[in-house]
């Protein structure tokens, strides 16, 4: 008889992008608990250091900012060194301010295209030489790929790009057998919210409650839920997945 | 981690292919498992293979009473339910021009009809953290040549989980799709042979098609707890068959 109780991801190498807080936290957390070995890479020093004591083992550490190409050739450098090759490769990095039609600047275009478009195209592109076949990549889209979301537009239009990388890196990459997967949260109860959307914590908790209003499960979720269905696709529970956007929103965006 | 330890879970088309390659899975990760099917023989062999956790009634989804006879089972062995994977169906081509009355009430008596009917009367037995997974198809979204009737129920099979997803809101009953992509059950296999597995599986990106295994694992996940913030749903486990 199979053994499921055993670790899922026992002995493989995980890099994880936007590690240090959230989705990304969670999904480190729960890749260890695996059995990975995970490479966490965010642009707060602190927040990764305080991330890396909360996952206790098994983890290294890399600042960067996955928009910069120098910091990714810095994360790969340091994941050659360590471990030599990839595994897995949680590509979860994101930004999203609001900013309606009318008043959104070019820098704010830019800047969230920058990471959730550049940054994913690089983040991948360039752990490719690490990595092994048959491996795995995750990308994080969103529940807004697929919906209209007032005041999102950049930050909703960056996240159907994800998705379609999804659909040409699972052609371009199936002769070496690597399995490429986006995944859609819908709102989840993280301190992205507060830190990176430009809210007021009291607009921020207003968001919050609107949110869970449209969400046919009637709350927001919680990153360790989407850190299990990250492990489901990183691991050989979905040998036969690929190409897919896995939505994970509490059927916000499937009704 | 068994997931699903002392989980009762019902698995319609239960005795062969993906049905059974799901209450397998199940059974090993802590679960008592009934299968439904209609072919007794089919049961019996399951049921001595599956072993002790498991327990196999005879009948059609098509047949309310059937249904009836299912959940009265369940109710009296187990008293409650926590995963139904809605999983038989059927599906045989006739080409547009050739289709018949009867061709498409057999179709959709099975899958749609008796999808609905299969899960409206396992909700008396069922509560919070349930899960209902109903089997699509990836012709659902693709369409499939030749099979104008299979693919039209499995695409309204799909619908079915939108509609319940907010049927259900405050039940803690959560409910997905799970479409499979070409798998290489016993049956398939023996109606393609080689060059028709070969066939159907170069039309993926994995080259290659599913071992009902994988559908089993992904049934797993949708039935565990690890897709607590999934509903109306749906995973595709095609090979990227209806992705790109």
């Amino acid at each position: 008889m199979n053994n499921h109780s055993e670790q899922k991801l026992a002995g493989k190498i995980a890099v994880i992008t936007g590690g240090s807080s959230g989705i990304g936290l969670a999904t480190a957390k729960r890749f260890v608990q695996e059995g990975a070995h995970v490479v966490i890479t965010g642009r707060r020093e602190k927040e990764l250091k305080d991330a890396a004591a909360l996952i206790g083992s098994n983890v290294t550490t890399v600042v960067g900012d996955v928009s910069r190409l120098d910091d990714l050739d810095q994360l790969y450098a340091v994941v050659k060194e360590k471990h030599g090759h990839i595994d897995i490769l949680f590509a979860n990095a994101g930004a999203g301010t609001i900013a309606p039609l009318e008043v959104a600047t070019e820098a704010h275009f830019d800047q969230t295209f920058d990471v959730n478009v550049k940054g994913m195209f690089f983040s991948v592109q360039k752990a490719l030489p690490l990595f092994k076949d048959g491996g795995s990549i995750i990308l994080t889209s969103s529940v807004s790929n697929v919906l209209g979301l007032p005041g999102f537009s950049a930050y909703a239009a960056s996240k159907a790009a994800v998705r379609n990388f999804a659909r040409a890196w699972t052609l371009e990459l199936k002769d070496r057998k690597i399995r490429v997967n986006s995944l859609s949260p819908g709102p989840i109860d993280t301190p992205a919210l507060e830190t990176t959307t430009g809210l007021t914590a009291k607009q921020a908790k207003e968001a919050a409650a609107q949110f869970a209003t449209q969400v046919p499960m009637g709350r927001r979720g919680v990153p360790d839920e989407i850190a299990s269905a990250v492990a489901f696709l990183a691991s050989d529970e979905s040998t036969y997945i690929t190409g897919i956007d896995l939505a994970v929103d509490g059927g916000m965006a499937q009704v | 981690m068994n997931r699903l330890n002392g989980k009762t879970a019902v698995i319609t088309g239960g005795a062969t292919g993906i049905g059974r390659a799901a209450a397998k899975r199940f059974i090993e990760e802590g679960a008592f498992v009934f299968i439904f099917g209609r072919r007794q023989d089919a049961l019996d062999a399951t049921v001595a293979d599956l072993g002790p956790h498991a327990r196999a009634v005879k009948g059609s989804i098509s047949d309310e009473a059937d249904l009836d006879r299912l959940y009265a089972a369940v109710k009296a062995e187990r008293g409650t339910l926590d995963i139904v994977f809605a999983n038989a169906g059927t599906g045989s081509p006739l080409a547009l021009g050739q289709i018949t009355a009867e061709h498409i009430d057999e179709t959709f008596d099975t899958n749609v009809k008796g999808t609905i009917f299969t899960v409206q009367k396992a909700l008396p037995l069922m509560g919070e953290g349930g899960s209902i997974i109903l089997t699509g198809s990836s012709a659902g979204t693709t369409g499939a040549p030749g099979f104008t009737a299979y693919s039209a129920s499995k695409a309204a099979v799909r619908n079915l989980a939108k509609t319940w997803a907010e049927d259900l809101k405050g039940t803690g009953i959560r409910v997905n799709v799970l479409s499979p992509g070409a798998t290489a059950t016993e049956l398939a296999k023996e109606a393609l042979g080689e060059e028709g597995q070969k066939a159907y599986g170069a039309l993926t990106p994995l080259q290659r098609m599913a071992d009902p295994s994988e559908i089993a694992a992904a049934a797993a996940f949708l039935a565990s707890s690890d897709s607590s913030f999934m509903t109306a749903s749906e995973l595709a486990v095609d090979g990227g068959l209806a992705q790109l």
